[in-house]
């Protein structure tokens, strides 16, 4: 759809590719259970340390999860979690009206017309568009400037659904531009499928987990990504990765000693099957690494009964010492 | 038999429910399995399965064939079931096809309502569709055919149950008359829709033009126009749907995994099917980290597993590893697995406390699951 790359693609390639955190739209997506909410909360509590002004965005949660993982306040509409740091959970309803107002223009007019019951049937059944303004709510922000003319948010960093659902939402505004001849919407489709595939500008961050079909699930989304959708990736996080004191053969020494009385047995079976398991995530770690061509960044197992402030913290802290290490970023 | 085999033993339908990741679609395809080794005719339906698991039932593609799974390549993981494994990957679009044609008065409006563009794009992407159909094809499957068990695997949803009111609010908006005068202008409908659209939805709809566009408005007016007399026939079914699935002969399985997140999704799936007075035939636990230290004594520490070491005489590591630091990476690796285990038993316990079902914990396997030994696997865990 799109003959010639937007003009800022063409100065990239003069210049090192910008990393993770220096991109102003950046979407966490990734198998359902990997981790995307909570990765998405450290990359924020880092970029905001690192003196960025950061928005957070989840869309449509049932429940909400930033919010409380960045101790911002319950509630809606945008919150302050820490100076810098906003939350905000982008849900279809609210998007809608705050599009309706837009375009109307009048308050009057957008009452008797989308506040109408009726209405609210359309509005369900014209495919997508609810997809639409959650979709360009998100990327509103991410342009919006502020009176002296700066951008709003350094960083606009979304919890974006689990793949299947991510690709339907990013996939909107060019299935919009092939279904409507004209209109407000389709202007609107228009620039958001640009600023998508803006690579200096946005770009896909994928979380997967070191086992055979979450990362069967990363690859696909990549290859989708990359070659339906033509966005940026920019990480891939493969999160709750097992670690191992013992080496393989050790691993299979102890594995004999797993029947002996405890408390020897199950110590050597603890082991050993650390080190399997170790061994198994490595493997997928690998082929992770192999098929996608974007920096990856390995998080560890954390045991966790519950995910919280100090929790993403711990995380936080653990996306850091991997980009010091050199990985990801 | 355990109790989660015991509650299903009596049941015709087994609606998998769970947040995305516990592995929900291995689990309906171990439920059939099992069924199939106790000598019954099971069916999963699935929707949009990982690959591998997809090949390992045989699966090629959509198109709502229910495939047998070869005795041969049964035979190949060392299954010799006495009954009969069937898998099928249900085709949303196909499915709402199915019912166009089963409904339409005549095969004018059956080809008007296939070739509009709105029908084709609201068949394949309209939030809860895939839900609908997925009830649908079930209703179908359920009436028509003499399996002994269905086992639905419902797609990951992110809201608790969307295929329990997908198909009342797709339904509520295909009959709304009020909604077919609104659009009036927009098609030119009879002389009344005509004067009703003129005093109440004339504007509304022109306002909506701006949004839209004059073409999509008028796709949606011949959409719905064309719908018109086939709501009750869908109205039906719907309902009888519904009806099947709180019957006793069919039950929800809730599958979670132990990690906090899914742990709080399931529990608002059982407080929905509770308020819904849904039947819940179990609750299935998996990938649970086995318990290695069910014993009241502290763990133990480095000091302790060094005596025993040196009485099993085992070289342990390789050349130049010492005994004694083997003794504390053992102690490590122990506290370390442990606290796994305890994690993930306060993760659960507000689940278990709150959800009195029977209930299979399985642990988390450490071979592959995607194939058909994995299945019969967990299988056996059930």
């Amino acid at each position: 759809m799109w003959t010639c790359p937007p003009p800022l693609a063409s100065l990239s390639s003069l210049v090192a590719p910008p990393t993770l955190l220096d991109r102003h739209l950046v979407f966490v997506t990734g198998k359902g259970g990997a981790g995307k909410s909570t990765v998405t909360a450290a990359l924020a509590l880092l970029a905001s340390r690192a003196g960025k002004r950061v928005l957070a965005c989840e869309v449509n949660a049932p429940q909400e999860r930033l919010a409380p993982l960045l101790r911002a306040p319950a509630g809606e509409g945008l919150r302050e979690a820490r100076p810098g740091l906003h939350v905000l959970d982008v849900r279809p309803r609210a998007a809608m009206r705050e599009y309706g107002l837009k375009v109307l223009r009048f308050q009057a007019v957008y009452h008797a017309v989308f506040e109408n019951r009726l209405m609210q049937y359309f509005l369900r059944a014209i495919p997508s568009l609810s997809e639409l303004v959650v979709l360009g709510k998100i990327l509103h922000e991410a342009r919006s400037l502020e009176p002296g003319g700066r951008p709003r948010w350094d960083l606009v960093l979304v919890d974006a659904p689990a793949t299947g659902h991510a690709l339907q939402l990013l996939r909107v505004p060019s299935a919009l531009l092939d279904t409507l001849p004209g209109g407000p919407v389709r202007r609107d489709a228009e620039w958001m499928a640009r600023m998508l595939v803006d690579p200096v500008r946005t770009a896909v961050a994928i979380v997967t987990l070191p086992e055979e079909l979450p990362v069967n699930e990363a690859i696909e989304l990549d290859a989708e990504v990359g070659g339906v959708l033509g966005m940026a990736r920019a990480a891939l996080f493969v999160n709750a990765v097992p670690t191992s004191r013992s080496s393989p053969e050790e691993a299979r020494a102890l594995s004999a000693l797993a029947a002996a009385p405890p408390p020897l047995g199950p110590a050597a079976r603890a082991a050993a099957l650390a080190a399997t398991r170790a061994e198994r995530a490595g493997r997928q770690l690998a082929r992770a690494c192999d098929a996608i061509d974007a920096p990856a960044t390995v998080l560890p197992l954390l045991p966790t009964a519950g995910w919280g402030p100090p929790e993403i913290e711990a995380l936080a802290g653990a996306i850091a010492e991997g980009w010091a290490r050199g990985e990801g970023g | 038999m355990s109790a989660l085999g015991q509650s299903l033993a009596g049941r015709r339908v087994a609606v998998c429910v769970g947040a995305g990741g516990v592995g929900k679609t291995s689990l309906a395809a171990a439920l059939a399995l099992a069924r199939a080794l106790a000598g019954g005719k099971a069916l999963v339906c699935t929707i949009d399965p990982a690959r591998r698991l997809a090949n390992a039932l045989g699966l090629t593609a959509l198109g709502n064939a229910e495939s047998r799974v070869p005795a041969a390549r049964l035979a190949q993981a060392g299954l010799a079931p006495p009954g009969q494994l069937f898998a099928m990957m249900l085709d949303v679009k196909r499915t709402w096809d199915d019912l166009i044609v089963r409904h339409a008065p005549d095969p004018a409006r059956r080809d008007r309502i296939l070739r509009n563009r709105l029908y084709q794009q609201m068949s394949a992407a309209l939030a809860g569709s895939q839900e609908y159909m997925a009830m649908e094809k079930l209703h179908e499957l359920a009436e028509d055919r003499d399996y002994d068990l269905i086992v639905l695997d419902t797609p990951p949803t992110a809201h608790a149950l969307d295929f329990l009111d997908a198909p009342t609010r797709i339904l509520d908006f295909l009959g709304s008359d009020a909604a077919r005068v609104l659009l009036a202008p927009a098609v030119g409908v009879g002389r009344l829709g005509l004067r009703l659209a003129q005093l109440s939805g004339g504007y509304a709809a022109r306002a909506l033009a701006r949004f839209t566009g004059q073409q999509a408005l008028s796709d949606l007016g011949e959409f719905l126009q064309s719908f018109q007399g086939m709501y009750d026939g869908f109205k039906a079914r719907a309902a009888a749907v519904r009806a099947l699935l709180a019957r006793p002969e069919a039950g929800f399985v809730l599958v979670t995994s132990s990690s906090p997140a899914a742990v709080a999704e399931t529990l608002a799936f059982h407080g929905r099917l509770r308020a819904e007075a849904m039947p819940l035939a179990g609750l299935v636990v998996n990938r649970l980290t086995p318990d290695l230290w069910p014993y009241p004594s502290p763990l133990p520490g480095a000091a302790e597993l060094l005596p025993p070491l040196a009485q099993a005489a085992t070289s342990g590591g390789g050349p130049g590893t010492s005994r004694a630091a083997l003794a504390e990476r053992l102690a490590a690796a122990l506290a370390e697995h442990q606290a796994l285990v305890w994690a993930e038993r306060s993760a659960l316990a507000p689940l278990l406390e709150e959800v009195r079902v029977p209930c299979a914990m399985v642990p988390r396997l450490e071979g592959e699951v995607h194939d058909l030994a994995g299945l019969a696997t967990l299988a056996a865990a059930l």
